[in-house]
């Protein structure tokens, strides 16, 4: 599966941002690509933001669901919910 | 077409410019290249460099106004609250990536300023400013460019206005006049990444009146103009950029710099003037481009994350972390560094439109914010100091450490714990040095206190923008002394 992403700017990120984005394309490893947010083929998009104001636009972003992640617990929640997509898929 | 550059791709065209650049009374041959100026390129490079980073660009880019392209927000006019808001949180970033001045807010703050300024004067006079202004705006983000806003003239006897000083070049003013232009001399001072610039916009540095007509000028001019000259000032320690790639230069990649920029007799072409004796608008032009270059002190924020960061590692490295007053100490830091960043949001927040389509900040909350920065990031580096002990500034150099004869007892004496490596501690000790008593401190301290005006320039902003009369007739009113319909 193909997954849109989206960094907010990063100017007070309360974690490591593209550290967990990459850890998790590691974890679910061979069918779940990250790509950009306006690749057409991609499910939806996963908007990583530093901290919970989440400032990037959605209106900016093409439309189609849009995953918000804000802390590590959201980055766990969605790895697993990748995971259970992938698993389906097979 | 736009092209958003990259660091080479600036460099690059760093390397294009003729720049008249002195330093230690020589001019400099290789201006990109030089060891001592060099960090402070690399810091305007990261500001390209960091805008093509998917984890950056939502903040360091943004689209044109006028042509609808993508732009560095460097060159961007802001159109709403939320663009004040993000460049608010693009200086934090650039500073907590750097750790230094990253000189390319000062440019923008021009341009901002010139487009409210240059729109209200055609109001007035009928003039074309506005239209020759949108034309250069969209020639500097069509070319991604630094500009240097160029505002503070040496101003001679402070008790004098312009007109009255022994020497008329002690400020910027007009020499002649010219069927396709005007000749202008002078100097602007303390001029931050002005030989890292492609271009350089002149502002007024003060309120001028009627007799200072000559004085009432802006303009913009490619930095390589024939009769400019760079004095670059000298910053504490900056000679340890001579000894390589040592440790003891603090931090090994960023920097700023200063320079005096001199005008000897230089011409104006009539398309890059924005304003010409209009003395009645330099208040305006002034005040807002210091209400802008306040918010830009969002920057020192990000200067004092990493401050942060390193006394909390030296703490660790010194096994003092866990004790209660460096525990309280931290969170002041934090604190202090934090309250910053309430101010500099604040007055973005609180922006407003002016009358051609540009926002500005809320004027006396971006005073207070730069008034709370001439203080708090002094107290934030006594902290850390405080924090880092005094081996801060009694450390030997790295070629001590490193000596054949002496580099055993440096590492043996100022080792704190078996798995942590001398030199690691000595590194740390060497940025904390950088940031408040080297290269980097001319940023994070005293450009702190007099960038964008001095601290009483600010106190007399911020007396006249509070409401006082309000204050006081809800205090009369409280306390009985006035009668009000509004209290129950």
């Amino acid at each position: 599966m193909k997954v849109g992403l989206k960094y907010c700017g990063g100017c007070r990120p309360g974690y490591d941002r593209t550290a967990a984005m990459k850890d998790i394309i590691e974890e679910l490893g061979e069918g779940f690509e990250v790509t950009g947010a306006d690749d057409e083929e991609s499910e939806l998009i996963a908007v990583v933001t530093g901290c919970r104001t989440a400032c990037v636009d959605p209106g900016a972003l093409p439309g189609k669901p849009l995953r918000f992640i804000s802390s590590l617990e959201d980055m766990q929640r969605f790895k697993e919910d990748m995971r259970k997509r992938l698993n389906e898929e097979r | 077409m736009s092209k958003l550059m990259n660091a080479k791709q600036y460099e690059d065209s760093l390397r294009k410019l003729n720049l008249k650049v002195y330093q230690f009374g020589r001019r400099v041959a290789n201006v990109v290249d030089d060891p001592i100026i060099r960090p402070s390129m690399n810091a305007v490079a990261a500001t390209y460099e960091f805008a093509h980073k998917p984890e950056y660009e939502d903040i360091l880019t943004t689209t044109s106004h006028l042509t609808g392209r993508k732009i560095n927000r460097f060159t961007h006019i802001h159109q709403s609250t939320d663009d004040l808001v993000k460049k608010s949180k693009m200086g934090r970033l650039m500073g907590s990536l750097t750790a230094c001045c990253f000189q390319r807010c000062v440019g923008m703050d021009a341009m901002n300023a010139l487009s409210i300024t240059t729109y209200a004067i055609d109001e007035k006079h009928g003039t074309e400013y506005y239209k020759r202004f949108l034309k250069y705006l969209e020639f500097v983000q069509d070319n991604d460019l630094v500009c240097d806003g160029a505002m503070t003239d040496p101003k001679g006897d402070r008790g004098l206005g312009p007109k009255k000083q022994f020497d008329p070049d002690l400020f910027m003013h007009v020499v002649e006049e010219r069927p396709d232009g005007i000749v202008v001399s002078g100097a602007k001072a303390h001029q931050t990444g002005a030989v890292n610039s492609h271009e350089i916009i002149i502002m007024p540095t003060i309120t001028m009146r009627e007799e200072d007509r000559d004085y009432a000028v802006s303009f913009a001019l490619p930095a390589d103009a024939e009769g400019i000259t760079y004095i670059m000032g000298r910053q504490s320690c900056d000679t340890r950029k001579l000894e390589g790639m040592s440790f003891d230069r603090g931090n090994m990649f960023y920097g700023g710099h200063e320079a005096l920029v001199v005008f000897d007799k230089v011409f104006v072409p009539w398309e890059r003037v924005f304003m010409f004796r209009e003395y009645d608008f330099t208040t305006m032009l002034v005040e807002n481009f210091a209400a802008y270059h306040r918010q830009s002190y969002a920057c020192k924020v990000g200067v004092g994350d990493v401050l942060i960061g390193a006394t909390q590692t030296v703490a660790e490295y010194n096994g003092a972390e866990k004790a209660s007053h460096v525990k309280d100490k931290i969170i002041e830091m934090n604190h202090l560094n934090e309250t910053l960043f309430c101010g500099c949001i604040a007055c973005a927040a609180e922006g407003h439109r002016e009358p051609c389509g540009t926002y500005q900040n809320d004027l006396l909350l971006a005073n207070v914010h730069k008034q709370n920065i001439t203080r708090f990031p002094y107290e934030i580096a006594r902290l850390a100091q405080d924090i880092a002990g005094g081996l801060v500034v009694t450390c030997p150099s790295e070629a001590d450490l490193k000596s054949p004869e002496v580099g055993a007892y440096v590492d043996k004496y100022f080792k704190t714990k078996a798995d942590i490596p001398t030199e690691h501690r000595m590194r740390i000790l060497r940025l904390i040095e950088n940031i408040t008593m080297g290269t980097a401190a001319v940023g994070y301290l005293t450009e702190s206190m007099h960038g964008a005006g001095s601290p009483q320039a600010q106190r007399i902003m911020i007396a006249r923008l509070v409401n006082m009369k309000q204050k006081q007739k809800v205090a009369k009113e409280l306390c009985g002394i006035d009668k009000s319909d509004n209290l129950t």
